[in-house]
Parts: C-alpha cells; sequence; structure tokens
C-alpha cells in the first residue's frame, strides 16, 4: 500500500498555500475562458500557458491541470447551453444536455455534470496513485492493430448515438469519416480532397467542424423558430438535481468512470472513445431508451464522467512514459519543458514531489471545480435569458475569434461558416450532426492505424487475426453494430406487417 | 545648399534614430508549428532574451501547417518592417522545395537572413530490445533485407522523416517504414516494441534514452552531446558520412531595414552568449553555434547548401513507391 | 430529396480522388479509402432516396435564405476583415451584419451593445491573454 505514502506525500505538497492557489486560480481561469463557445481545452490552454511562466514548475503544472479541467467543464457548459461543444469529449454531453436546458432543466444538467466529474476524478485520482505505472505497461501492448479494432468498435458505437433512422446515422458517419481523409495524405504526403486549397492540406480541423455544424447551425436554427426559444428560457426550473435525479444518475456515473478511466491510459487519444462509449451504453441498459435524445439525465451523467475520468488518466502515459496521448498532453509536454523538466520515464522518480504533487493537485482541481461551478450555475441559467437578438450577435463573434485564434488563419472562419451551412442543411435534412462529428474524429485515427497495421504487416491483412487483441475487439465491433442495427431492423419489418 | 546639407543630415540622423528606435511596439515571432514542440520552445527562449534585452515584446504566433510552410509563407509576404519575423528550420528552409511542390516561397531568395540560433542533434534509436548491440550491427541488420527491419516516422515532411531518409539513402537500404502522426504516436510505438528504429531530435528522445525505454546506436553530430555522453557519434561508430541536425534558426522577409536586421542579428549573437539562455538551450540538448556560425552570411550559405542536399535525396526517394 | 443530396456528395467525392492510386486491390494507397468511402456514401445515398420514395417522410420545412445568408456572411466578413483591419474593424462589422439576419433586431441597441461586446473581446482576448489578433493594423501598426 506504499501508494498511500505516496499521495500523503502528494497531498503535502499539492496542500502548500501556493500550490492550492494556482490551483484555484487555474480552475477558474480555465472555466470562464473555456466557456466561451468557440474556445475548447487546447485553445484556452495555448492562450493562458504563458500565464504559467511565471512559476515554479511544479505550481506551473498544477495550474495547467486546473485550466485543463476547468476548460473542460466550461466547454460541458457550453454544451449544454448553447450546444456548441468546443471539443470532441463534450460532443456527447450537448446531444441529451442540451435538451434538457431546451426543457428548462438546464440547472440539472450542469449540477449533474459537475457531480458526476468530481466523483469520475476521485476514482480516478486513486486509480492513478494505485495502479498508474503498471497500466503503461498493458498499454504500451496496443499497437496499430489492436487501435484499428478499437476505432472499428467506435464507428459502432457512433451508430448507437443516433436518435432516428439507422440508416441516416450510418449515412453521416461515412460522411465523417469522408470528411477525415481531406488532407495530406500520411504515407505519400499526396493531397487529397483538398481542391487545391493550401489551407486544406492538413485536414479539417475539428473545432472548426463541430462549430459550424453545431454552433452555427444552431443560431441559424434558433432565429428560423423563435417560438420554440423563448418557451425553453422562461422555465428555468430548479437550479440543483432533486431527489429522483441523482439515484437515476448514479450508475451511469459509475460506469461512467470506468470506462473512461480504462479509456484515458490508451496513448493515442483513447479517452474520445469515453463518453460515446458510456452513452451508447447506458441507452443499451436504459429501461426506455427512447428517452435518449431528448433529454434523459443518464445521457449527461455516464458521458461527463467517463469525459473526466478519461481527462485523468490520460496524464498516466505523459507522466510515467513522457509521452503525451493527446494534443493536450502534447502542449503540457512543451511546458514542462519549458520549465526545464524534460517529461520521460524517470520523472517519477526523480521528480516524485512533482509527480505526486500533480496527482494529489488533480483531485483537489476537481473539488475547487464543484466549489467554483455550482454556484457559477446560477449564473449562467439567469444569462440564458438574455434577449436572443442580443445574444447571437456576441455568440457569432466568440466563435469567429475563438476560432481564428486556434491557428490565427482567417481561412479556418470561413470553413466554419462553410459547415455552419452544411450544418443547416443537415437539420433540413434530418440528419444528425453527432454521428458525423464522431466519424470523422475516429476515421483520421482509424485510416492512421489501418494503413501502419498493414504497413508493419507488409500488406498481409491476417495481421488482424494473428493479433488476439486486436481480432477480439472487431468481433466485439460486429457485434456491437449488429446490436445497434437489429431494432432497426426488426421495426421496420414489423411495419412492413402492419401494412 | 545648406538646406540640402541640413535634410540630409536629418533624414541620415532619423534614419539612425529609427534604428536606435527600433523596436518601438510588440514584434511578431511566427512559429510554423504547434506550441510545446522542440522549434516553439526555442524560440520562446529566444524570443524572452529579445523581449528582455531590446524593450518590447516579442509575441510568439504560431501558425501550423503544412510541415511548417503555412507558417512561413505567412511570414515571407508579411511586411518587411521588422515587426514580423519567423523561426525556420531544417525542413522549413531545407526541405520543403523537395517535398512541397506547390511551395510559395523560395528559402534562398525570399528571406533576410538573420541568424543560427540552435540546432537539435538527430539521433538514431531503436526499441530497446532490437538484435544489435552497436551501429555496425544495426546498419548490418538494415541491410539485411530477410531482417524486415521496421522504420516509424511522424509524417511526411517531419524531421524523422527526412533524417531517416537520408540514413536509408545514404546506405542504400529500402526499410519497411510506418508513417504516424507526429512524435508522440511513433515514440509510443517504438517504446512498445512494434516498430524497430527512428531518427528524430534529440529533445524528443534524451528522457527516453535515460531511462531505458529505447537505445540509441548514434548521434549524428561531430561531437558527442553533454545532454547524452554515452551515445557515440556516427563519426566513433563507423558512419561518419551521416551528419545532420536539424537547424533552428531566424528569418526576416526580405526587403528588412539594413539597421533592424543588423540590431536583430546583433542581439542574436549576445542571446546565445548569455548565460541564462545558453543554460536552457542546451539542457534540451541543442547545439549552440560557434561565434563562425552566427552571421547571417553563415547563414545564408547553410540555407543554400541544405536545399541543395535535401533536394536530390527527398525527390529520389518520394518517386519509389511505399514498399507494400 | 436527403438521399439525392448525399449521393451527390458521393460523386463529387468520387471524382475528386479518381486520380489517386489504390482502391485496387493491389494493397492500400492514398486513394482506396475515399474510393472505398465514396462509393459506399453514394450506396446508402441511394438506399435513402429510395426509402422515402416508399414511405411517407416528414416533409421538408421552409429553408430560409436570409438567416443563413447573413450569420454566415458575417463570418466570412471577419475572416476577410480580421488581418487587415484588426479587431476594431471586424468585431462590430460581423456583429452588425449578424444582426441583419434576425428581423427582431433593434438598431440602437445592437449599435452599443457591438461596441461594448468588441471592446469587451478586445480586452479580454488582446490584453489579458495577450493574443496576436490583430488590433488595427492601419491605426496603431498592430
Amino acid at each position: 500500500m506504499e501508494f498511500l505514502g505516496h499521495l500523503a506525500l502528494g497531498f503535502a505538497t499539492a496542500l502548500s498555500p501556493m500550490n492550492l492557489l494556482l490551483a484555484f486560480i487555474g480552475c477558474l481561469v480555465g472555466t470562464l475562458i473555456g466557456v466561451l463557445p468557440g474556445v475548447g481545452p487546447i485553445a484556452t490552454i495555448a492562450m493562458l500557458m504563458p500565464l504559467t511562466l511565471k512559476v515554479d514548475p511544479t505550481g506551473a503544472l498544477i495550474m495547467l491541470a486546473g485550466i485543463y479541467y476547468g476548460a473542460q467543464y466550461g466547454g460541458s457548459t457550453t454544451a449544454i447551453l448553447l450546444n456548441i461543444p468546443g471539443e470532441v469529449t463534450a460532443v456527447v454531453t450537448a446531444i441529451d444536455g442540451h435538451e434538457m436546458a431546451k426543457k428548462g432543466q438546464a440547472g440539472t444538467a450542469l449540477g449533474i455534470a459537475a457531480l458526476g466529474s468530481f466523483l469520475a476524478g476521485t476514482v480516478a485520482t486513486l486509480v492513478i496513485a494505485a495502479i498508474g505505472a503498471p497500466l503503461t505497461k498493458l498499454a504500451l501492448l496496443f499497437g496499430p492493430a489492436e487501435y484499428f479494432g478499437l476505432m472499428v468498435f467506435g464507428l459502432g458505437l457512433a451508430i448507437v448515438l443516433a436518435r432516428g433512422s439507422v440508416l441516416k446515422a450510418v449515412i453521416m458517419v461515412v460522411l465523417g469519416l469522408l470528411l477525415a481523409t481531406v488532407g495530406t495524405d500520411l504515407e505519400t504526403g499526396q493531397d487529397r480532397l483538398t481542391l487545391g486549397i493550401a489551407e486544406l492540406s492538413d485536414g479539417v480541423d475539428f473545432a472548426v467542424l463541430a462549430m459550424g455544424v453545431f454552433g452555427i447551425a444552431e443560431i441559424l436554427r434558433n432565429l428560423e423558430h423563435p417560438e420554440s426559444r423563448d418557451v425553453a428560457v422562461s422555465k428555468i426550473g430548479r437550479l440543483l438535481p432533486s431527489l429522483a435525479d441523482p439515484r437515476r444518475s448514479l450508475g451511469p456515473i459509475v460506469r461512467g468512470t470506468g470506462i473512461g478511466s480504462v479509456l484515458g491510459i490508451l496513448p493515442g487519444n483513447g479517452a474520445v472513445l469515453g463518453p460515446f462509449a458510456s452513452y451508447a451504453l447506458e441507452k443499451k441498459l436504459a429501461k426506455d431508451p427512447s428517452r435518449f435524445g431528448k433529454g434523459a439525465i443518464e445521457g449527461v451523467a455516464g458521458p461527463e464522467s467517463a469525459n473526466n475520468a478519461g481527462a485523468q488518466t490520460s496524464f498516466i502515459p505523459l507522466l510515467t512514459l513522457g509521452i503525451p496521448p493527446n494534443a493536450v498532453m502534447a502542449l503540457m509536454v512543451g511546458a514542462m519543458t519549458i520549465h526545464g523538466l524534460i517529461p520521460g520515464p524517470q520523472v517519477m522518480l526523480k521528480h516524485p514531489t512533482l509527480f505526486w504533487g500533480m496527482i494529489a493537485s488533480m483531485w483537489i482541481g476537481n473539488l475547487f471545480l464543484l466549489i467554483i461551478n455550482l454556484p457559477l450555475i446560477g449564473l449562467w441559467v439567469r444569462l440564458l435569458k438574455v434577449p436572443y437578438r442580443l445574444m447571437f450577435t456576441t455568440i457569432l463573434l466568440f466563435c469567429a475569434i475563438g476560432i481564428y485564434s486556434i491557428n490565427n488563419n482567417p481561412y479556418d472562419v470561413y470553413f466554419t461558416a462553410f459547415f455552419g451551412l452544411a450544418g443547416y442543411v443537415f437539420i433540413k435534412l434530418g440528419l444528425e450532426p453527432a454521428p458525423m462529428l464522431l466519424g470523422f474524429v475516429l476515421g483520421r485515427l482509424m485510416e492512421e492505424k489501418l494503413r501502419q497495421a498493414l504497413a508493419l504487416s507488409e500488406g498481409s491483412f491476417m495481421t488482424f487475426v494473428e493479433r488476439p487483441v486486436a481480432a477480439g475487439l472487431l468481433v466485439f465491433a460486429a457485434a456491437v453494430m449488429v446490436i445497434a442495427v437489429l431494432p432497426a431492423v426488426s421495426r421496420s419489418r414489423a411495419k412492413a406487417f402492419q401494412e | 545648399m545648406k538646406h540640402i546639407l541640413a535634410s540630409l543630415m536629418l533624414s541620415l540622423f532619423s534614419g539612425i534614430a529609427a534604428a536606435q528606435a527600433y523596436p518601438t511596439r510588440p514584434v511578431t515571432l511566427i512559429v510554423p508549428f504547434a506550441a510545446g514542440g522542440p522549434t516553439d520552445i526555442i524560440a520562446r527562449i529566444t524570443g524572452e532574451y529579445y523581449s528582455k534585452t531590446l524593450g518590447q515584446q516579442f509575441v510568439v504566433e504560431n501558425v501550423a501547417g503544412a510541415g511548417g510552410t503555412t507558417g512561413i509563407t505567412r511570414g515571407a509576404q508579411a511586411k518587411p518592417d521588422g515587426y514580423t519575423i519567423m523561426m525556420g528550420h531544417m525542413g522549413t528552409h531545407g526541405a520543403a522545395p523537395a517535398l512541397y511542390a506547390n511551395l510559395k516561397y523560395d528559402p534562398v531568395k525570399d528571406f533576410q537572413p538573420i541568424g543560427l540560433v540552435a540546432g537539435t542533434p538527430i539521433l538514431i534509436v531503436a526499441r530497446k530490445d532490437f538484435p544489435a548491440a552497436n551501429l555496425k550491427e544495426f546498419v548490418a541488420k538494415l541491410k539485411d533485407p530477410a531482417a524486415k527491419v521496421k522504420q516509424a516516422h511522424a509524417g511526411v515532411g517531419s524531421v524523422s522523416f527526412t533524417t531517416c531518409t537520408l540514413l536509408t539513402s545514404q546506405l542504400g537500404v529500402k526499410n519497411i517504414v510506418a508513417a504516424y502522426r507526429g512524435t508522440g504516436p511513433a515514440l509510443n510505438d517504438l517504446i512498445g516494441g512494434q516498430v524497430d528504429y527512428m531518427c528524430d531530435q534529440i529533445v524528443n528522445l534524451v528522457e527516453q534514452v535515460k531511462g531505458g525505454s529505447i537505445k540509441a546506436y548514434a548521434i549524428a553530430i561531430p561531437e558527442r552531446s553533454p545532454a547524452l555522453p554515452d551515445v557515440p557519434t556516427t563519426k566513433e561508430a563507423g558512419l561518419p558520412e551521416y551528419q545532420v541536425s536539424a537547424w533552428n534558426a531566424l528569418f526576416a522577409p526580405k526587403g528588412v531595414p539594413k539597421d533592424v536586421a543588423a540590431k536583430l542579428s546583433d542581439t542574436l549573437v549576445k542571446a546565445l552568449d548569455d548565460e541564462a539562455t545558453r543554460k536552457r538551450l542546451l539542457e534540451l540538448g541543442s547545439v549552440i553555434p560557434g561565434k563562425a556560425g552566427r552571421s547571417p552570411q553563415a547563414l545564408q550559405k547553410l540555407v543554400e547548401s541544405e536545399v541543395a542536399r535535401w533536394t536530390p535525396i527527398l525527390k529520389s526517394a518520394q518517386q519509389q513507391p511505399a514498399p507494400q | 430529396m436527403g438521399g439525392l443530396a448525399v449521393i451527390a456528395v458521393a460523386a463529387a467525392a468520387f471524382w475528386l480522388v479518381r486520380d489517386l492510386p489504390g482502391g485496387d486491390g493491389g494493397g492500400m494507397g492514398p486513394g482506396t479509402l475515399p474510393k472505398g468511402l465514396a462509393l459506399l456514401l453514394g450506396v446508402l445515398g441511394l438506399a435513402l432516396a429510395i426509402g422515402s420514395f416508399l414511405e411517407r417522410g416528414l416533409p421538408l420545412g421552409r429553408w430560409s435564405v436570409r438567416g443563413p445568408l447573413l450569420i454566415l456572411g458575417a463570418l466570412v466578413v471577419f475572416g476577410l476583415a480580421v488581418r487587415p483591419l484588426g479587431l476594431l474593424v471586424a468585431g462590430p462589422l460581423a456583429i452588425v451584419v449578424g444582426a441583419f439576419a434576425s428581423s427582431e433586431v433593434r438598431w440602437g441597441e445592437t449599435l452599443v451593445f457591438g461596441a461594448l461586446m468588441t471592446a469587451f473581446c478586445i480586452g479580454l482576448f488582446k490584453f489579458a491573454l495577450g493574443l496576436p489578433i490583430p488590433l488595427a493594423p492601419w491605426l496603431l501598426g498592430y
């Protein structure tokens, strides 16, 4: 049980007044910036990183971690209130969270998200402390073939996400996959689908896509239907969850935490799948799956917990191996290096105060998030009452600035407009954006892993069968897809029989 | 006559005064890569010194994309008034012409070189269980087609791609090559043993080598690096022709006033002598150029020689289809 | 209707990648996945189109032009203006163009609000966070 000793050391470090203050500031600032539509965690951290340069390394990392969680929660807030997900993991929250907000249950949604995240964070912290290091060895077993299996599994989940027709969901997923191929090819460097536009040669940016298809399209939709908008806003409803809600949410929170923790450890952004997997699981387990997509609280509690658990466990590969599993962690690496702390396998041994201090402060950060955000919920909900005719231009401006600031490239703003149009068309045609976004994210990873697996096996597809984990995942994926499609097939057959 | 003289003196002084005055407002330092990478860190360290010494903020603006060429294109087209400068490196100003058919700038002609900042030496590293104890054995394995050695790189256009291509073309071998999106995933699979070797900047690898999760065969510069004193140089280990360092340098768009350029170059020379700056650069494992290498002329010569070096190698590598 | 749109997209994508190698079964090349996906998309789009003929689906809602045009226009305007003219101009410009999109807009309050919001954004993004967004290059040079 030596990890308790480590944790004690960690807490001693993290509870120093300076570090506490830094954690608090980090969480606060991260939340406030993360709430801005158009500004997701990556943008937030990049923006605020210079602030951390003034402090000592441990403090800087603690502050950065606080900013990260704050930004993530801020992003969830925007997803729930405005249907604008700031990053991949917020997409799922937006689905049911925003529906809840439209029903006047914004406060409940936000509250459950905060509570779920906190509980998940607590568990994740314990996980990291106790079995973090050995877990990474496990993660190393995942090669390209296994990842491919995981991604295909994720695709199956995407279909389950659908609210309406399965066929339309599959179409959207495929569309997302297609969009993911835009850009220079990984192996040969040739441009694909870039229409000769240089700015597209790195592919479509997720933030741009999400902002356009969700956010801008949402603005357009709201402008068209002023009636539905006002009704929702006037029913503010409860600010805190009622008694029934926590009970219903406990299961999802626990399950979400488990899923998120496991997936977060996988280097290569496995954490992305966490919320989606949790959503799919909850939808299958629920007694009345049709509630999902219309504001089921389980659809917020589970994914948010998975989200936070994944965010924390994704620090593990960074701290134990020195390899960042995703773009946010890559920024952390940069921050550490600027402070002279080059991350690597020896960080745990050479800088135990840093390592354990960070882990302990993760939990403290979660606590702060809860403390900061619960009162803020009231503020946000009141903000919703601002007349829309004033709000939407503000949202628009923030989106524009946020998107521009990602890469200081006006083309990103143009693309957002284009995707906004696309999103509007989708709404009109009854096609949902969420599966497309998942397809997009998975698509890039999937193709990369597929090509790598095949390159390493010299073109042999047998590699997927020979490697047990990969084969297992693929079978699992097939099962998921069948389960997803089956109800739709039987439904349409039932209809056919009725006629 | 007196008036002409007076106005001449006036313009002369105001010219000097302008130079003395530069900079009068913040300067943008374009870094053509995402925040947190080696080039970005070196740029920020350098930028800090400039800010402190010249009294105006040197603000880093990350404009990532297309292997760095997006940011450099932006910098090349900026107004040449000294308020926009950029950090280029071996990829953007050496390999780019060979890799990008529609490159919108010419590394040799479109820039005013300010000076070399730091180079990050390249290491040849392999997974820790690879059956070769030193560089000679490793090369033997590379040349043996039955060994099926697998190389990883961080994407076409990345440093790891260009430098490993140099190695394989010098040795005349063809390996199995797996492309990754970035150094992180590639390194991850190297540690996990999914691939066999990589060639990358020391900054990304030093801690892994020290920690023992991967092993280094050689470093491709003339002298051993203080960051990894146990790793032999390619010269010592038997492959002296493989010399490559991912150099980073500051450029300004062509046409910057001479005195502004001179001021920037002089400050850079001083930065590289400054205790604190040197310490941070050396900690990364980077190599600081000696006095002779710091002048703008030296940089221009380097750019020309690099373009000449990389173009034939990369063009011929691209014509070979990826082995399947 | 939706099905036809989908088929159109699929066809366009396929046409764009037709030059890329791969997709012949000889191994994966850069063109394999896009071609395969485009094909799949086309098939699915066909299924959707057929399905909508057989069943009675929901009718398409009205499509408005003004809203999308102006909101998207506002974004484009911002993108065009932000580098040469800076936030000072691009911000209010975007807000004003966007405001046209709603018929409920009252001019007085929009202009005031626009100015306020731009000022707030400038304060936040430029000064508090130090982002390299051009403020007013024509005026201040940065």
